[in-house]
Order: structure tokens, then C-alpha cells, then sequence
């Protein structure tokens, strides 16, 4: 099908660099998702795979040949809106039929298709409603199947879980993940909440102010990030100092810290000596008794969540730690606590500003 | 308020407004030979007499007329400035609403005064229905422009996106999406024109062709000189042709509001 190619794309307005010279190369049926705070650039980005947006510079390339001249409506691009946007004066029936008629696409073939994609979305009975007719998780599935009928080259997702609530959100995420599968467009999906892009992309493109910070698969992303920002934006994080005390071979460095010393994952290289931030994720750290080894400390607080229990760890040398259990210990608030951290828990972020 | 005081309340203001139409109405169908209230017996015979006034009956024909192409003319320009105003106006926003509603803050006579000057400098002069039509277009285009513009301040733009995406063309997603879409402004717009435009007297005064007559001034000549029932007649008429054009627009057209 397709592979999109997007090759030093910038967008400015006035003097702000909104998108500043990204590339990023999505196979044919691929997943990715941009990931970002607002104001990240990501949906700039989107508009500009659209067509909604000019490209101040840059290509993007659909299968080679550079769309950036392309209008919108001569892209074969099938979108969601945050907001849905179904035509409210047709029925499920029109809306679909709407892009299949821009296409002169007979009548019988056309019945067939959107016969064929409600199947796919689940809304068998429901193609003479009105949008307003329909619940938000059904008004969201309306907008897939209209954006998919037509059979685009590319699906692009602008945020569109945003406006449901958190139960079906997480129910539309693995419908949305499924039928991409099955039917193994290539897609490029908007969002900035972490979860979402992670359970949903085959690789996630982290943006910060326009720029690209990470492009990797979602373990990549959240065990390997590329720098501190990174880190915080795709989950919870400790941050320990530690001092390099040898290089390790094979992209490990030896680290010692209030864990002892550990042979750390990283991606740079440091001097014997050189202070360092590793990372620590709250869910890689083992709470046990007092006294049984590791660093000592006191739990401040105790979050109960059902699947997960969240401590708040005060270390006897004055750091605090955010830890994640399952539920099946039991350890108060006020209780001195040792604090295990496995060495494949830890990431070398970089230098100690 | 309580509700009993609140009922006699609404009842004294409907009063208010419909009881001038009503004494109209029943004046309309006096027996007598002068404009009195309560008639002075029932009879349709003022009707007769001003169904066979060959003035008054080209007077009607000039005004639904006038009021016809004004409508055509004021909808198309007021649906079009509102369709900038909204899109692109930009920063010129502000100035823009207040040009398309100045007809609107002006006395009209002053309008109607600065026309006349300008048909007889650019030589069109009184000799056509040119003039009185441009006045009655002023007049009409902030009603149509108010009705539209606010039909648009509703219409989400990622309606137009999504059409862009399934492949419509500029003027596909006009006649497809847009124009269904604020179809209620436009037609609202539309009525409000053709009403003003059937019953605005000043403007066409000002402006009307020598020998033309609209049916507000051929009624104010006439009062001038009788006062028959037939004038209640003329205005019965007038009234029953205005509630005519709202119910057939909204029968043919579809005035509802969609459902949304």
C-alpha cells in the first residue's frame, strides 16, 4: 500500500518554528503515533500530511512522489477528527456515501462498501440514524468507517479518543489498534497521552517545540528514552545521581550510586568520575522489610490505586523515591522500608546538570 | 411574578401587539362607507372594490414584485459578505460588521436622500425601477447578513476539513455541506428581506418612478383624499399575503432547523 515519507518538514508562522525540520520514514502499514505536549507541533504536522496545512519546507513523499503541492482533496487520505465532524445533516448512510460519490463510485459497489465497513465498525443497523442519533464511542466509530470506505492511501487520527470517557477510551484503543491491523492501512495518530500511544503504535515519535526528541517502538521510548524530558513525558520517573566509576563494555557503564554500583544501560559515553542522572522507573523498584539489605528508608506515603499500590519513599540520604507495587505487599505508611533497585531498572539519561 | 399576575401580563402584551391588526381586519369588512371600528355591519364589498381598483391592484403587483427581486439580489450579496465576514475577514472583523449594518443605523430617509442624489449624478435618475430596487436591497442586506452570519458562527470548520479529506471540491463542499448547513440563516434572512422590501415606505417614496407606485404609498395617496374601508381592505390584503410567503417558504423550503 503505502509508505510515507516525510523529509525535513518545517512549518513557520510569522517567525515561530511550529514544525522545526523533522523526517520521519513510516513503512507501508504501519502504526505511528506523534506524541507530544501541546503546542508540540504533532497535529501541525498531521495537517501538513493532510494537506489541511502548507509545508513552509520539506517533502513528504506518499510511495516516492512528493504531495506537498497536492490540495487536500486530491490526496487519498482518510481522517478522524478529535471532534468526529459527521456531517449532521445526513444519516450514517450519506456521510459514508459521501466519499464514495466524490470517487463515482457505482451504486451496487458503493451499498457493498459501506455495507461492508459498518460490519467492520459494528454499526450493522445503524446507517439511517442521524449523528446526533448516536452515542460518542458510535459517533467516533461512524467517523473510522467514513474516513476507511473510501480506501485511502494513508489514515490519519487527529486526537480522537480525546472526547470519550476514560472507560470506552481504553475499549477504542484496542478496537481502533485491530481493525488497522486487519485491514493494515498505514496510519499516523495524534495524541498526547502517553498510555495511548503505547498500547496502539508499532513506533512512537516523540515532539517537543516543534522538534523530534525520540523515534523508536514503545519499549524503546519508555525504557531507552534519549534525554530527561523524554522520560517524564512517557511516564513517572526517579532520577538518582550517581558517578561513573568504569566503562563496562557493550554500551554498559558502571555506575555507583545510593544503590551500590550497577552496570548501567547507555547510550553515551561518560569519563571515569563523571556525574551522571540515571533514571529509575518507580514499577523496576523492590520494597522489602527493614534491615535486608539495599538503600534504608521510611515510606512518607501510601496510595492505594486497586491494581497497583504508589509509596512515596523518603532514602535516610535525603532522596525521594516514587514506587510502584502490585498490591500483594503490605507495607504502612511510617514504616522503614529497604529499597531494592535492579540493575536492568536504571537508564543512563546523561551528564548531572 | 406569580403566575396568574405573569398570565394577565403576557396576555396584555399580546393585546398590544395584535389588537391594531385585529381592529384592522374587522374594519376591512365594514358595511358602512366610512373607516370605523366597531363595523357597522358585515359585508365583503370593500374587498370587491378593491380587487377591481386598478391602481391598487398594479400598486400590488410593483410591490410583491420589488420585494421579489430585492430578495434575490439582497439574499445572494448578504449570504456572500456574511461568508467573508465569518472566513476571512481577519482583523477587518469589526469593520465589516459595522459597514453591513449601517443601513441599519442610519435614518432611512437619509439613505433614501444620498440614493437620490447618486441615480440622478451616475444618470440612471427615477426613469426605472434601477433605484428603487438598489434602496430596497440597502435596506434588506443587514437583515439577510445578521440571519447568515449567524448560522456561519455555528458551522465547524472541521466539517469543510472532512469534506477536503473524502475528496469534495471548493464548490461540492459549498452546495453539499455549507449551504444545507446554514440553510435556516439564509432563508430566514430572506423572509426578513422580502417583508421589509413589501412594506418599507420612505425608501421607495424617494426613489419610485414617476407614474410607479408601491402598495404603502399608492395607500398613503389614497388616505390622503377618502377614508373609505377599503384602505382596512388594502392592509387585510397586505397582511394575509405577508403571512402567505412566510408559511410557503417554510412548507418549500424547510425553514426547521436541522436536527443536530
Amino acid at each position: 500500500m503505502t509508505e510515507v515519507s516525510i523529509e525535513r518538514l518545517t512549518k513557520t508562522f510569522g517567525s515561530a518554528r511550529a514544525v522545526d525540520c523533522i523526517s520521519i520514514r513510516i513503512a507501508d502499514g504501519e502504526f505511528i503515533s506523534l506524541l507530544g505536549p501541546s503546542g508540540c507541533g504533532k497535529t501541525t504536522t498531521l495537517k501538513m500530511i493532510a494537506g489541511f496545512e502548507e509545508a513552509s519546507e520539506g517533502a513528504i513523499r506518499f510511495d516516492g512522489k512528493d504531495v506537498v503541492n497536492v490540495p487536500a482533496e486530491k490526496r487519498d487520505i482518510g481522517m478522524v477528527f478529535q471532534n468526529y465532524a459527521l456531517f449532521p445533516h445526513m444519516t450514517v448512510d450519506q456521510n459514508l456515501a459521501f466519499g464514495l460519490e466524490m470517487r463515482k463510485i457505482a451504486k451496487p459497489e458503493m451499498r457493498e462498501r459501506i455495507a461492508k465497513v459498518l460490519d467492520m465498525v459494528q454499526l450493522g443497523g445503524y446507517s439511517d440514524r442521524y449523528p446526533n442519533q448516536l452515542s460518542g464511542g458510535q459517533q467516533q466509530r461512524v467517523a473510522l468507517a467514513r474516513a476507511l470506505v473510501i480506501e485511502p492511501k494513508i489514515l490519519l487520527l487527529d486526537e480522537p479518543l480525546a472526547n470519550l470517557d476514560a472507560k470506552l477510551r481504553e475499549e477504542m484503543r484496542v478496537f481502533i489498534r485491530d481493525l488497522q491491523r486487519r485491514v493494515g492501512i498505514t496510519t499516523v495518530y495524534v495524541t498526547h497521552d502517553q498510555a495511548e500511544a503505547m498500547t496502539m503504535s508499532d513506533r512512537v515519535v516523540v515532539m517537543f517545540g516543534g522538534r523530534i526528541a525520540q523515534i523508536g517502538a514503545p519499549s524503546d521510548i519508555y525504557e531507552r528514552p534519549e534525554n530527561l524530558e523524554v522520560a517524564q513525558f512517557v511516564g513517572q520517573v526517579n532520577l538518582v545521581k550517581g558517578t561513573i566509576t568504569a566503562a563496562a563494555g557493550a554500551g554498559k557503564s558502571r555506575v555507583a550510586s545510593v544503590f551500590g554500583e550497577v552496570a548501567v544501560d547507555s547510550r553515551t559515553d561518560h569519563a571515569p568520575g563523571a556525574t551522571v542522572t540515571l533514571s529509575l522507573r518507580p514499577e523496576a523498584i523492590e520494597l522489602k522489610a527493614a534491615g535486608q539489605g539495599g538503600a534504608q528508608g521510611k515510606v512518607t506515603a501510601r496510595y492505594y490505586s486497586g491494581s497497583i499500590i504508589d509509596y512515596r519513599i523518603a532514602l535516610d540520604s535525603g532522596e525521594t523515591l516514587h514506587v510502584q507495587t502490585f498490591p500483594n505487599i503490605r507495607i504502612a505508611e511510617g514504616d522503614r522500608v529497604s529499597v531494592h533497585a535492579p540493575a536492568d531498572g536504571f537508564w543512563l539519561l546523561g551528564a548531572a546538570k | 411574578m406569580k403566575r396568574p399576575v405573569f398570565t394577565l401580563y403576557c396576555l396584555l402584551v399580546y393585546a398590544f401587539l395584535l389588537a391594531p391588526i385585529l381592529v384592522v381586519v374587522g374594519a376591512s369588512f365594514n358595511a358602512g362607507n366610512f373607516l370605523t371600528f366597531p363595523p357597522q355591519g358585515l359585508s365583503p364589498r370593500w374587498y370587491v372594490t378593491f380587487f377591481h381598483n386598478d391602481v391598487f391592484m398594479r400598486a400590488i403587483r410593483t410591490s410583491l414584485w420589488v420585494a421579489a427581486v430585492a430578495t434575490v439580489i439582497s439574499g445572494t450579496i448578504g449570504t456572500m459578505a456574511a461568508l467573508y465576514y465569518v472566513q476571512h475577514a481577519g482583523r477587518w472583523k469589526e469593520a465589516v460588521r459595522i459597514a453591513m449594518l449601517a443601513p441599519l443605523l442610519l435614518p432611512e430617509v437619509l439613505t433614501a436622500i444620498a440614493l437620490l442624489f447618486f441615480v440622478y449624478a451616475i444618470g440612471i435618475g427615477t426613469t426605472t425601477m434601477i433605484g428603487m430596487i438598489a434602496g430596497h436591497v440597502l435596506i434588506t442586506l443587514p437583515f439577510v447578513f445578521i440571519n447568515v452570519s449567524a448560522s456561519l458562527e455555528s458551522f465547524d470548520p472541521s466539517w469543510d476539513m472532512a469534506a477536503r479529506s473524502l475528496g469534495a471540491d471548493r464548490l461540492t463542499r459549498f452546495r453539499r455541506i455549507m449551504l444545507p448547513l446554514i440553510k435556516p440563516g439564509v432563508i430566514g434572512g430572506a423572509l426578513f428581506a422580502f417583508i421589509i422590501s413589501f412594506d418599507t415606505f420612505t425608501i421607495s417614496f424617494m426613489l419610485k418612478g414617476i407614474g410607479t407606485s408601491t402598495l404603502p404609498i399608492q395607500l398613503f395617496d389614497y388616505l390622503r383624499t377618502n377614508f373609505t374601508p377599503e384602505a382596512a381592505a388594502v392592509s387585510t390584503v397586505s397582511i394575509v399575503l405577508t403571512l402567505v410567503v412566510v408559511i410557503v417558504s417554510e412548507k418549500v423550503l424547510g425553514l426547521r432547523i436541522h436536527r443536530f
